[in-house]
């Protein structure tokens, strides 16, 4: 694979891109100068239906902008679940996975319908914010980010997750497991530039989408501002806001 | 609608004599008396009387400068105006406002209030207060930890504006324009500017797609981010019609606002773009609770902008620029990024924006433009703090090269990296809530002056 052309397609980006999410696929195009980067608008359809990607990324994004999102990815699917089970890496950030489960719940009890392509439901309170520093480990990688959010979602992630949770919570309160993993497919709650910073991590996705010797951009800079992070993580006991 | 009653004048005579004791003791009783007014007596506002013109001030960005402003310009212009500038801008700053401000029987002294209001707190003072204007001079992100997407506060404010409330709105902002949008509004713009650009050229607009069918907007400008002039191709959905409509001379330093019926020229108190904004603003307000031209003309005179959101002094040939920054706010310092940026002269920067707490995550620098920082007039970036290392990152990942960029030092270290040689000015951009600090480091910088040009200042 690696001799096949790099392509990171960002899922709508003109909706998607809350909370400096966007900088991960800015950082990405550091990486990999020679990569191709497609950006899929809202009423397009998307590069992956007709092109296999090697990475799909989707940002967090307001409530009323999931129900278009879940508007527009519905007839892709199969699609979807195609590209999923054949190892694509997808990384989903903020409430962008909430569009893959099965439903988001308001708080009057009315549903949105999803994607449904992992059985997990998200319930809304949108005057519970949710505010916290995370912080676990994903096959021996230290993951931090941070978590800003309305929602919790319930399922069972305990076989597929991101990462298992040394600090903060999960997919939901008390829950160990953060996030959605399945294959190369991410999905977490953690936003922001989760790639800048987590550098390990990059390097691990960089290897998944096929570059055999990953570099990391502004390498020196960017695992300095790694262990500073880690060891403020280590030390400070943030608090739940 | 609520009378008042013995809980309400109980809470009213506690509070004022709470205020009183305070004051004896020489404490800022511009929060207290409000909170345990409003815990005494939970309609509290709801049953104060209003003075006859109520005023809020709500928006992202520009609402403490605007409100700060449109007090000075009221007393300017003789009426005595209640106010929270030195209290909080939630429900408790203005309880606090409205008890300082009345009789023994909860009679308000003055005509006049305006009252700076946090968006968040939509709900515990539009119902309660029924101002009879609000300005909301912009909806943006804004602080990840405080607020959420620019959609999520415009539907607060929004679901809790009373119906008889007329409000005073951005035309050139489509998010905070259109809140509301049953109320009674008066519109204001800035006409098309020549550093105006066909398209965005910020990281962040957060109004790409028609709020109505979800089609990509067509913007006939961008003055930055979402504020411009646009229209939906597909359903006709576009910018509002200006009521007062403004035409900036930078080369006069001055605006003409067209209304109705007039044609009106003001000084600029200020030429940044977002200071033009908060004039223009105000000017809309005053002329439309009946003020003349003339009269807003001579109160401009008599009033000049906060010092602490921006001050500027000159020591032998160097000017020394300190202005706010808001950090978290990755609009607010976008804005400060660009000014800086085209400045003229070879330029010093010094950022005090770093959160010694890092309750809060570093995500929004990457939301701010910090590629505006990316020119050959910045000689250097000094950045002391804890967050540096993010801070380099992301400028690097803005371009700045590496030898421009220096970090890890103590704040008030921070003044000895700066190279007086061959600099024009330097600019301190200082985050809001440590002005004690901004202080000492301006000081320190004032003292390496005098030293280096061997003068007092």
């Amino acid at each position: 694979m690696e001799n096949e052309k790099i392509i990171i397609e960002e899922l709508f980006p003109e909706i998607a891109n809350l909370y400096g999410d966007t900088g991960n696929v800015r950082y990405l195009k550091k990486c990999l100068p020679d990569a191709e980067f497609v950006e899929d608008y809202l009423n397009e359809e998307p590069s992956f239906v007709s092109k296999k990607p090697s990475l799909i990324y989707m940002g967090p994004m307001s409530e009323h902008a999931q129900e278009l999102v879940i508007d527009r990815l519905k007839p892709y699917k199969e699609r979807l679940e195609e590209l999923i089970n054949d190892g694509v890496v997808f990384l989903l950030t903020g409430n962008a996975a909430e569009v893959f489960y099965k439903e988001i719940e308001n708080e009057d009890g009315s549903k949105i319908p999803c994607l449904n392509i992992f059985d997990f439901v998200a319930k809304r309170k949108m005057f519970n914010r949710y505010n916290r520093h995370v912080m676990g480990d994903m096959d021996g990688i230290t993951i931090v980010g941070y978590k800003n959010q309305f929602t919790h979602s319930y399922g069972d992630n305990s076989k597929g997750y991101f990462f298992k949770v040394e600090r903060g919570d999960g997919l939901c309160p008390g829950n160990e497991f953060e996030g959605v993993r399945k294959n190369n497919f991410f999905g977490t709650y953690l936003l922001g530039p989760i790639l800048i910073q987590n550098p390990y991590f990059t390097e691990y996705v960089l290897k998944l989408m096929g570059v055999k010797e990953p570099t990391l951009a502004f390498k020196d800079t960017i695992i300095a501002a790694y262990d500073r992070r880690l060891k403020e993580y280590k030390e400070f006991d943030f608090p739940i806001i | 609608m609520a009378k008042k009653n013995i809980r309400f004048y109980f809470s009213l005579w506690t509070v004022k004599i709470m205020r009183l004791s305070m004051k004896a003791l020489g404490k800022n009783a511009a929060h207290l008396p409000g909170k345990f007014a409003i815990k005494l007596c939970p309609n509290f506002i709801e049953l104060m009387d209003k003075p006859k013109h109520t005023i809020g001030v709500t928006g992202t960005n520009g609402k403490t400068t605007v409100s700060n402003l449109l007090v000075d310009m009221l007393e300017a212009c003789g009426h005595k105006t209640t106010n929270n500038r030195l209290g909080s801008n939630m429900r408790e700053g203005v309880a606090s406002a409205l008890i300082a401000n009345s009789t023994i029987t909860g009679k308000s002294k003055n005509d006049w209030a305006v009252l700076e209001i946090d968006e968040r707190s939509s709900m515990h003072i539009y119902p309660y207060l029924k101002p009879e204007y609000v300005i909301c001079t912009n909806l943006f992100r804004d602080s990840i930890l405080r607020n959420g997407s620019p959609e999520y506060i415009q539907k607060i404010v929004s679901d809790n504006m009373q119906k008889e409330t007329k409000l005073i709105l951005n035309a050139d902002d489509l998010i905070s324009g259109s809140v509301a949008p049953e109320n009674p509004r008066i519109y204001y713009s800035i006409r098309r500017l020549p550093s105006d650009t066909e398209k965005c050229e910020n990281i962040v607009n957060d109004c790409q797609i028609c709020p109505k069918c979800a089609t990509k907007l067509e913007y006939e400008y961008v003055r930055y981010h979402q504020i411009g002039k646009a229209h939906c191709p597909k359903c006709g959905f576009s910018s509002p019609k200006p009521d007062y409509d403004a035409e900036v001379n930078f080369d006069k330093n001055t605006m003409v606002i067209y209304e109705k019926n007039a044609k009106e020229e003001y000084e600029l108190l200020n030429n940044s773009i977002f200071n033009i904004y908060n004039q223009l603003t105000i000017t809309a307000l005053l002329r439309e609770v009946g003020i003349s031209a003339d009269k807003i003309r001579e109160s401009l005179k008599k009033i000049s902008l906060p010092d602490y959101r921006y001050t500027k002094f000159r020591v032998g040939n160097i000017d020394v620029v300190d202005m706010m920054a808001k950090e978290h706010n990755p609009i607010a310092c976008s804005v400060v990024f660009d000014y800086v940026s085209k400045e003229p002269g070879r330029k010093e920067v010094l950022f005090l924006l770093d959160d010694e707490t890092p309750k809060e995550s570093m995500c929004w620098i990457y939301d701010c433009d910090y590629e505006k920082l990316n020119s050959d007039l910045i000689k250097h970036i000094i950045i002391p703090g804890s967050r540096s290392l993010d801070q380099k990152m992301r400028l690097l990942m803005a371009g700045v090269p590496e030898e421009k960029i220096i970090i890890d030092m103590q704040d008030m270290e921070a003044p000895d990296y700066l190279e007086f040689e061959n600099t024009d000015t330097i600019f301190v951009l200082h985050q809001h809530w440590k002005p004690e600090v901004d202080k000492r480091v301006v000081a320190k910088i004032k003292d390496l002056l005098n030293k280096h040009f061997g003068e007092e200042a």
